[in-house]
Formats: structure tokens, C-alpha cells, sequence
């Protein structure tokens, strides 16, 4: 279980202080699938980085299965919404960084880099090199390589935002058929909402100015979800129009 | 065989022949840029004093002299240690202290004032320091050429270090990597080109200052032979020695667009320059 207990963040801003997220309580079950979901500047890209500890907290703790979590925990991995494949290493060895630092022998690397691959379907390009790879081909590496370490949480900031519709949707069904697969707890920012509807257990969603959590949304829909139509599904149209609402109110006011 | 898939074949075929003539095209106005230079020069050359200049030919007669004599390979090879002890000792420093002032703040800030002050300081002028400091033999010969070579390196390692895409870091800070191994793994592959290019003018500088360190501060190699023959107004051998000395810019320019290609072909994979490509 991951909790986030009373988390804040200000940043200094233009000389001023300026508050990107404030008080956040969430709680986060194992092999949950959340969604966090926001108008942009709300604060969902600093929400994941301050869980990953790549940005301070200002306060607020976080929990992960009962001990507090400081530094940067080895049991999460991050999907950056622009990737940063290391371009001097071959798409093998960008999957294998994380397993480096863990010290696992070179030979099990290898297998465990191709498997994270051949998860994603990328099993044959193993040798080219980041530029060499479409845009959804370089998404797909940058979630092998972050599944390759076999995280307990992992957290994802829009890994399909630069994607064409059709890409979008066909690694939307392969990322739920991982969780599936991998039972890992899954954190994912967007801030698409039918997106939200059809990858998530749960919806938190956030608002700007300041940045804070206002209501986390149950998904009440029927697994597995790529075999029907979600979109056309009565209750994930009922749902889209609260959460649409509930933004665009906010928004208002 | 099916319609597309002759197309794509004959489209392929013109590609390739495209690439072909233009690298035939590019070798032909070097060589014949080569040829017009040499062609103007002799024309120059041959209504004036050979003594202010001499023609390619004369130049060319000198150099096989000192061949035949065998003069010219000794001062290669003395051109060689000094160009080369600088060169590697101007790298390890340069490299080294650069990463250190790109990756701790505290360090730049100290040694940042100095580096500029250096980089600003006519290092040609230091002749006179050097030799009271090393005497006149070959660790003053390195030294001058270090002093001349190191701070482009070094200054352009710090660039490299410091402008490391903020997402790459991040990469490496959320897979848990270690200061070294942010440093060995991100780092410094990161700032290669622009080592590399830190190199390159680095280079240029040593071999200015390989020169000027055996025409200055002792007669030898290349630099001693230049100014003996400049003194004695042998203007074709002073220039036969000095195109000799070119040929160690060649060599090293051509050694580091091999080590390049050979070693970092990403770095042309993701430069912009043969968008067409
Ligand atoms: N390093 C920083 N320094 C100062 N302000 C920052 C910094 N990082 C983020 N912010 C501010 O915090 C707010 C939230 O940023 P964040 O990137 O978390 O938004 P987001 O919800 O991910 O938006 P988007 O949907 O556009 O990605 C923004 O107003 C941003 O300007
Ligand atoms: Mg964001």
C-alpha cells in the first residue's frame, strides 16, 4: 500500500513562492490502477516526481507498505512523458540501466532486458539505437525499461501524450494487459479523461491554483476492459460527464 | 518480383547513385581546389624572389632532401613526444577538472575565476616562466604545449557536463544511479561531442604551441629545424618543414573523426546536420 499523507509542495517561482501542490492525502492499494487527472499545472507531473523522490518535499510524508519513504525508492519506476532513451546505447541496453545499478550479472540482464521487450513487443529491435525508433517504438522501450526492474509501483506522467490516436489506443490495451499480467500498482498521470476511464480502478482529480486533489472517482467497470467497447458503455459515458463537469466547474469558479 | 517492389528497387538504385555522385562530386572540387591553389601559388611564386617565395616544386625538392638525409624524421619524432606528452596531459586535466566543476557546484565556483583568467591570458607569452621553472628540455616543452591545449579541452568538457539534458539525469536519479554512475554512465557520454570538439581545438593550440616551445625555448624538432633554416632565409626548406608539421593535424584531426564514427556513430544519428539523409 502506498500512501501519501499531507503532502505539499511550493516551488520558488519567478522570485515567488508558489504553491504547486497542496495537503494531497491518497491512498494507494497494491495492484492498484490510478489515474490522476488534471488541467495542466495542476500538478500531476510534480505529484509522481515527489512520490519517486526526484523532487523534495516541502512536507507531508510518504508511506510505502508501512515505512516511510525517503530518498529515492529502488521499488518504483518512472515512464518520463518524454522518455530520454540514453541515445549512445542500444535500445538492449537502455532496457538493462536499472538492472545495472542492482548489480544483476550481465547474462540475466540480457534475458531479463529481452523479456521486458518482448512484454512490450520490441523483442526484435533490441540492437538499434534510440533514433533509429519511431516515437511509439521509443514509448514502448521506455516502459520495458522500467518494467525490466520489476518495480512495486510504477508511475507513469502521460507516456502516450505525443502519440497518434491509433498507436495511443493499441498501447493502451497492451499497458492494461501488463498490469494485468504483472499485478503492479500502477500510477498513471493524464489528462485525457476517457483514457482514465477505460486504463483506471480509481480517478483522482486534481485542481489548479493551488494545485490540490479534490476527489478520487471509483471506476466501476466490468474487466477485462478491451473486450468491449468502453467508450460506448453507459456507465463510462455517465462517468466522463460528472468528471468533465467537476473539472470545468472548478475551472469556473 | 511485383511493380512495388521494382520500384522501391530502382527508387533505392538512384538513391545510392545520388550518394555516389555527390561524393564524387565533393572529392572532385576538393582536389580541384587543391590544384587551383598550388597552380596560383606557382604562378606567384615563379615572378618572385624565392626567398620571400619559393614554388611548390622548390618546397617540394627540400622536402625529399631532408627525407633522403634522413633530417626530417629525427625532428618528426621529437615534434611527436612533445606534441603528444602536452596533448595527453592537457586531455587527462582538461577532461578530469571539467568534470569536476561541471558536477560540484562548490568546486566551479572556486576554480571558475582562474580558469577564465587563464583561458584569457596570452600563453604564448609564458616562455620565459617556463623555461626558468623547467629549464629547456623536454618537460618544458610538454608544459608549454599543456598550458596552450588544456584550457579548450577543459572548458568545453564544462560546458558539455553542465548542459546534460535535465531528463536524462532524471533517468538515472529515478533508476537509483550513484554519483559515479551518473557521472560514468550519463555524464560523460552525454558531453563526448562536446569533448570532442574541445579536443579538436585543443589540438590546434598544441601544435602551435609544440612550435613555438622548440623554436623558443630549445632548438628541436620540427620547430628547431624551421627556425634554423628561417635564419639562414632558406625559405624553401623553412617551408617544407612547416607543411610537416601540418601533417600532424592531419593525422590527429583524421584519428579523431575515426575514433568518432567508429566509437559514437550516434552522435551523427542524432545531430540534424543530414536531415535529408
Ligand atoms: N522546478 C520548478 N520550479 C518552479 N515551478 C515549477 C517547477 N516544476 C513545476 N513547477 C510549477 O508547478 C506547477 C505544476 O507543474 P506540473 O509539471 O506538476 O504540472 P502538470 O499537472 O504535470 O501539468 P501538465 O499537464 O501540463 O504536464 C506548474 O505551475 C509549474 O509551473
Ligand atoms: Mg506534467
Amino acid at each position: 500500500m502506498l500512501e501519501v499523507r499531507n503532502v505539499s509542495k511550493v516551488f520558488e517561482k519567478d522570485g515567488k513562492d508558489f504553491v504547486a501542490l497542496q495537503s494531497v492525502n491518497l491512498t494507494i492499494k497494491d495492484g492498484e490502477f490510478m489515474c490522476l487527472v488534471g488541467p495542466s499545472g495542476c500538478g500531476k507531473t510534480t505529484m509522481l516526481k515527489l512520490i519517486d523522490g526526484l523532487v523534495p518535499k516541502t512536507n507531508g510524508t510518504i508511506v510505502l507498505d508501512g515505512k516511510e519513504v525517503n530518498g529515492i525508492p529502488s521499488e518504483m519506476s518512472f515512464v518520463f512523458q518524454d522518455i530520454n532513451l540514453l541515445p549512445w546505447r542500444s535500445v538492449q541496453r537502455n532496457v538493462e540501466i536499472g538492472l545495472e545499478v542492482r548489480g544483476v550479472p550481465k547474462a540475466e540482464r540480457e534475458r531479463r532486458a529481452r523479456q521486458a521487450l518482448a512484454m512490450v513487443g520490441m523483442e526484435a529491435d533490441y540492437r538499434s539505437a534510440p533514433y533509429q525508433l519511431s516515437g511509439g517504438m521509443q514509448q514502448r522501450v521506455g516502459v520495458a525499461r522500467a518494467i525490466a526492474v520489476e518495480p512495486k509501483v510504477l508511475l507513469m506522467d502521460e507516456p502516450f501524450g505525443h502519440l497518434d490516436a491509433f498507436t495511443r489506443e493499441i498501447l493502451q490495451i497492451e499497458i492494461l494487459k501488463l498490469w494485468m499480467q504483472l499485478k503492479t500498482t500502477v500510477i498513471f498521470v493524464t489528462h485525457d479523461v476517457d483514457e482514465a476511464i477505460l486504463l483506471s480502478q480509481r480517478i483522482a482529480l486534481f485542481q489548479a491554483k493551488p494545485g490540490r486533489l479534490v476527489e478520487v472517482v471509483d471506476v466501476d467497470l466490468p474487466q477485462p476492459r478491451w473486450e468491449y467497447d468502453v467508450r460506448a458503455h453507459p456507465r463510462a459515458i455517465e462517468l466522463h460527464n460528472y468528471i468533465a463537469a467537476r473539472l470545468n466547474a472548478k475551472e469556473a469558479d | 518480383m511485383s511493380q512495388a517492389q521494382m520500384d522501391i528497387k530502382s527508387g533505392l538504385a538512384a538513391q545510392r547513385a545520388k550518394r555516389k555522385t555527390q561524393a564524387t562530386r565533393d572529392n572532385a572540387l576538393r582536389i580541384g581546389a587543391i590544384v587551383a591553389f598550388l597552380l596560383v601559388w606557382y604562378l606567384i611564386a615563379i615572378r618572385t624572389n624565392p626567398i620571400l617565395l619559393p614554388t611548390p616544386l622548390a618546397v617540394a625538392e627540400s622536402l625529399w632532401q631532408m627525407v633522403v638525409s634522413g633530417q626530417i624524421f629525427g625532428a618528426f619524432l621529437t615534434s611527436f613526444e612533445d606534441l603528444f606528452g602536452g596533448l595527453i596531459l592537457a586531455g587527462v586535466l582538461g577532461i578530469g577538472i571539467g568534470i569536476l566543476m561541471g558536477r560540484y557546484p562548490t568546486i566551479e565556483k572556486i576554480l571558475d575565476p582562474f580558469v577564465a583568467f587563464a583561458n584569457a591570458t596570452p600563453m604564448v607569452a609564458m616562455v620565459p616562466i617556463v623555461i626558468i621553472w623547467f629549464g629547456i628540455g623536454y618537460p618544458a616543452r610538454v608544459f608549454f604545449v599543456l598550458i596552450l591545449a588544456v584550457w579548450s579541452i577543459l572548458v568545453n568538457t564544462l560546458a558539455g557536463i553542465k548542459n546534460v539534458n535535465r531528463g536524462m539525469m532524471e533517468v538515472g536519479l529515478s533508476f537509483g544511479l550513484s554519483e559515479a554512475q551518473i557521472v560514468r554512465s550519463i555524464s560523460m557520454p552525454a558531453a563526448i561531442p562536446y569533448i570532442l570538439a574541445g579536443v579538436r581545438v585543443g589540438l590546434g593550440k598544441a601544435i602551435v604551441g609544440m612550435i613555438i616551445g622548440e623554436m623558443d625555448i630549445a632548438l628541436a624538432g620540427l620547430g628547431g629545424l624551421a627556425a634554423t633554416y628561417g635564419d639562414a632565409f632558406r625559405t624553401n626548406y623553412l617551408l617544407a618543414v612547416v607543411f610537416s608539421a601540418t601533417v600532424f593535424g592531419v593525422i590527429f584531426v583524421a584519428l579523431l573523426n575515426l575514433v568518432q564514427t567508429k566509437w559514437y556513430p550516434w552522435i551523427a544519428g542524432v545531430a540534424g546536420r543530414q536531415v535529408s539523409e
